[in-house]
């Protein structure tokens, strides 16, 4: 408990760090909210007015530390934008980028596996081939070409899914699809030559000498040993997936947390893109403590190696 | 072995948030229904409509490419799409058949003008009414003029600061409901009185733009901070009332039942947020949209697409009032040359550019004026021509020799990396054609709050944009550009005339029409033609494609991408 309050406690400069970081280096960069608001409209009066108004015009160390005190009171601000509170507008688009992202997750590795093992039991056979071919396929496409394509395909030609989606389940497959497939495919690859490489050990042959029918070998011993690199790739996959998300969003009409970021960029909304880095950063600091934290109760020797 | 546990536990507490997330924001939106409900005991009507806000087949279904930022006109320069479907003005601008535009009373009953033009007295129909039930007044009339000026993140300002005392109330910090105004005067619920500072022939005009709409003091003063965000305070005296709005995937409108007006085809309206225009095409091909803005397309796949047999009758032009240009900086060195300029203005092919790019849907104004716009001229029309040996053979006679590298001098064009795929054709096939007369012209891209800041700061070189009318006068195209010196600053133009920027501020107190006109007429020519300070290049169309279910549409006067729903007619 000591280790974990004291982990808890090392988080808060990090987030402090990253705060100050991300608030100066969208200072530094050119252009304003005000000018952006304003557009062609623009008179010398009206942007003096609402630099003003806006609270734009005080030092920049006034406004980090007025930002800070009241982040620590659990306050993101007001968008310059669109004068939303910041973190309801996160709270309103996380759910979308969660729902996308986890059905893609969710895509990826049960096809990835699935698509890894059959390939690996009939090697160099046509089911083989073809999820080879399609892993390679979903490995070198880009994902706005991967989501245009399904898109056009599947619910433009087809019409099996709709083109949009409204944010409901079934409207959220298409673009998890497009999203995951890239990773399926890695996972699909690795998964089946990590398996062809364990199938040659040794450990195999005595499996299969005890007279253990060929699917329970693979499952039984082979994708034991094989899974562990594969669930290293998986894990690194997250992130990747979560810049995939913004373009995804952006294609299938889902109003999630990236399309409020890449708005907030363009619009030079600075709280509103200074509270979507720094949850964003919160929750992956929050995932590594728990982590941690299970990971002593598990494993007694980190505990006492202390 | 550890990366996958903090994976797990990630995606645990995902979802407990999205869990959290979901409960929380419908508890909102059901507060602020209850909130309103228990305020007003006259809203029946309201929250019944409220609660109907499924979308029917039977809805119109238009797009935009990206959400609004606020329902507030007041703090807005851009989103007029629900200001104009929810609320009403005094005046109405209405598009004619032959092009040209006139104004029409709305809200306004009469009105007349004093003999000095500085005093207009109004009188109000008496049969408007809010869509809560309440009736429209003279007091909300004066209570939303004095709110666009004293509000200090008003960016609409501009639209009434000629009336008497405007000026104190823009300058004066904070503001409060009880603001007055000098000028503006209510003698009781259907009359009032605006005098102006100073004539300005564009005043009734200026009435009937966006920023002339008619809020309820009591729905605004109840929203407080909240209004413009809110739908539930977006209560207007307009044809329609907004029933759902979900921040950046849409929002639905239906009608007003208080409406003085027709009862329009379509009685339910249901926007949608398509950002990628690609899926913006498909889903008009899939009969999912009704009206599709081609704006939001490459001119190339509107060509290849619904300039088709399959879509005859279907397309609807409009004519922009708004004009295409190449601002030039005469603090550049060689740019500061006149015959430079002029050069210029000759080395580009419009022709070709209008009918390569937008396949000839468009004109080529050779002034500062639109076609259509009152103050345009067939005198100032004609004595432009492209001629790119004509234009070297200037840059040689104002002394100017090859370097090295055969070229005269070199400048660059800003490219905001928001503009449309036509227009960064438009600004190769320019760039291209300077290189022709020896100009070594590069493009340089800026994302758009950078070349915002950069044109604003009068340090870019050259651009290339376009300015569409907010109303129908001449002097919002003149004044914006070279009224003040502060204006041609920050258009990044440093304008050197002074006499014709007095005289541009003098023309707009000038009461008799066709004197004003004639000293536009002046005023442009000398501009345009023999300061050389603009280079004209095209007006565009504006291309709508309508659905089988649209049996007529009327876009906007000024070709915005915004209009009004309610004289859209449903195909039997």
């Amino acid at each position: 408990m000591k280790q974990f309050l004291k982990r808890l406690l090392g988080a808060i400069p990090v987030i402090i760090g990253v705060v100050l970081l991300i608030f100066l280096m969208l200072r530094i960069i050119p252009g304003d909210a005000v000018s952006v608001l304003l557009g062609d409209h623009v008179s010398q009066d009206t942007i003096d007015r609402l630099t003003a108004a806006m609270g734009l015009d005080k030092p920049m160390w006034q406004q980090f530390v007025s930002y800070i005190g009241n982040l620590f009171k659990g306050d993101l601000g007001i968008s310059y934008t669109y004068g939303l509170s910041v973190s309801d507008m996160i709270m309103e688009a996380f759910p979308y980028t969660v729902k996308l992202t986890a059905m893609a997750i969710v895509f990826a590795w049960a096809f990835g596996l699935l698509a890894g093992i059959i390939s690996a039991i009939y090697q160099n056979k046509l089911l083989d081939r073809l999820f080879m071919g399609l892993s390679l396929m979903g490995l070198s496409m880009p994902v706005f070409m991967t989501s245009l394509f399904l898109q056009y395909l599947l619910a433009f030609k087809l019409g099996w899914f709709s083109l949009v989606s409204d944010g409901s389940w079934p409207t959220m497959i298409l673009p998890a699809i497009a999203l995951g497939w890239n990773s399926a495919g890695s996972i699909a690859r690795m998964t089946r030559s990590s398996l062809v490489e364990v199938m040659q050990a040794d450990y195999i042959d005595t499996a299969k000498a005890k007279g253990l029918r060929y699917r329970a070998v693979i499952v039984g011993h082979g994708l034991k040993n094989a899974m562990l690199p594969v669930i290293t790739m998986m894990a690194l996959q997250l992130s990747s997936m979560l810049s995939g998300a913004v373009i995804t969003e952006s294609i299938f009409a889902i109003p999630g947390i990236g399309r409020l970021a890449t708005t907030a960029i363009t619009n030079r909304d600075m709280p509103v893109l200074q509270g979507t880095v720094i949850f964003t950063t919160i929750i992956v600091i929050a995932g590594n403590l728990l982590a941690d934290l299970l990971y002593s109760v598990l494993d007694p020797r980190i505990r006492k190696g202390q | 072995m550890k990366k996958l546990l903090s994976l797990l536990l990630c995606a645990a507490m995902v979802l407990t948030l999205l869990a959290g997330c979901s409960s929380s924001s419908s508890d909102t939106s059901s507060d602020a229904t209850e909130t309103e409900e228990t305020e007003t005991t006259t809203e029946t009507e309201a929250a019944e409509v409220e609660e109907t806000a499924d979308v029917s087949s039977d809805a119109l279904h238009v797009a935009w490419s990206a959400d609004i930022e606020t329902l507030d006109v007041h703090q807005t320069t851009d989103d007029y799409q629900i200001p104009l479907n929810v609320y009403d003005r005094l005046f109405e601008i209405q598009l004619n058949d032959d092009g040209s535009t006139s104004l029409v009373n709305s809200v306004a009953e009469s009105y007349t003008v004093s003999d000095d033009a500085l005093t207009y007295e109004f009188t109000l129909r008496d049969d408007v009414y809010f869509s809560d039930g309440t009736q429209l007044t003279a007091y909300d009339v004066a209570f939303s003029l004095i709110r666009l000026l004293a509000l200090d993140t008003s960016v609409q300002t501009d639209f009434a600061a000629c009336i008497l005392g405007a000026d104190e109330l823009i300058a004066a910090e904070g503001y409060s409901y009880d603001d007055t105004c000098e000028g503006i005067v209510v003698t009781d619920d259907t009359h009032l009185t605006i005098t102006l500072a100073y004539a300005f022939a564009g005043f009734l005009y200026e009435l009937a733009t966006p920023a002339g709409c008619i809020y309820s003091q009591a729905a605004v003063e109840a929203a407080g901070d909240s209004f413009g965000t809110d739908y539930t305070y977006a209560i207007g005296s307009g044809p329609y009332v907004i029933t759902s709005w979900t921040r950046d995937s849409g929002m639905t409108l239906s009608y007003n039942e208080y409406y003085w007006g027709e009862t329009p085809d379509f009685t339910e309206v249901n926007i949608q947020i398509i950002p990628d225009s690609s899926t913006l095409s498909m889903m008009f091909q899939n009969g999912e949209i009704d009206i599709l803005d081609c704006d939001f397309l490459d001119s190339a796949v509107v060509s290849a697409t619904y300039k088709t047999d399959a879509y005859e009758g279907k397309l609807v032009t409009a004519n922009r009032l708004g004009t295409s240009y190449l601002a030039l900086n005469e603090n550049d060195e060689s740019l500061s040359d006149v015959s430079v300029r002029k050069a210029i203005q000759m080395a580009i092919d419009r022709e070709s550019i209008l009918a390569a790019i937008f396949d000839n849907d468009g004109s080529i104004p050779d002034g500062i004026y639109p076609e259509g716009l009152i103050g345009y001229t067939e005198d100032n029309q004609g004595w432009l021509e492209y001629d790119p040996e004509a234009a070297e053979q200037l840059l040689i006679d104002a002394g100017y020799t090859k370097d090295a590298d055969g070229y005269y001098f070199a400048m660059e064009i800003a490219n905001d990396n928001d503009n449309s795929t036509s227009r960064v054709n438009v600004i190769q096939v320019i760039a291209e054609e300077l290189q022709a007369i020896g100009i070594n012209c590069t493009i340089t891209n800026y994302d758009h709050a950078t070349w915002l800041d950069l044109r604003n700061s009068g340090e870019m070189t050259a651009y290339v944009s376009t300015w569409t009318a907010d109303y129908n006068d001449p002097d919002n195209f003149i004044y914006t550009f070279f009224g003040t010196e502060a204006n041609t600053t920050q258009r990044s133009l440093n304008y050197y005339n002074t006499d014709v920027m007095a005289r541009v501020v003098a023309a707009r107190a000038i009461v008799d029409d066709d004197e004003r006109l004639a000293e536009y007429a002046a005023l442009e020519y000398q501009i345009v033609a023999e300061d050389a300070a603009w280079v004209p290049l095209y007006s565009s169309s504006h291309l709508f494609v309508l659905s089988d279910r649209i049996e007529s549409f009327v876009p906007h006067w000024a070709g915005y991408s915004d209009f009004c729903f309610a004289t859209i007619t449903r195909a039997e």
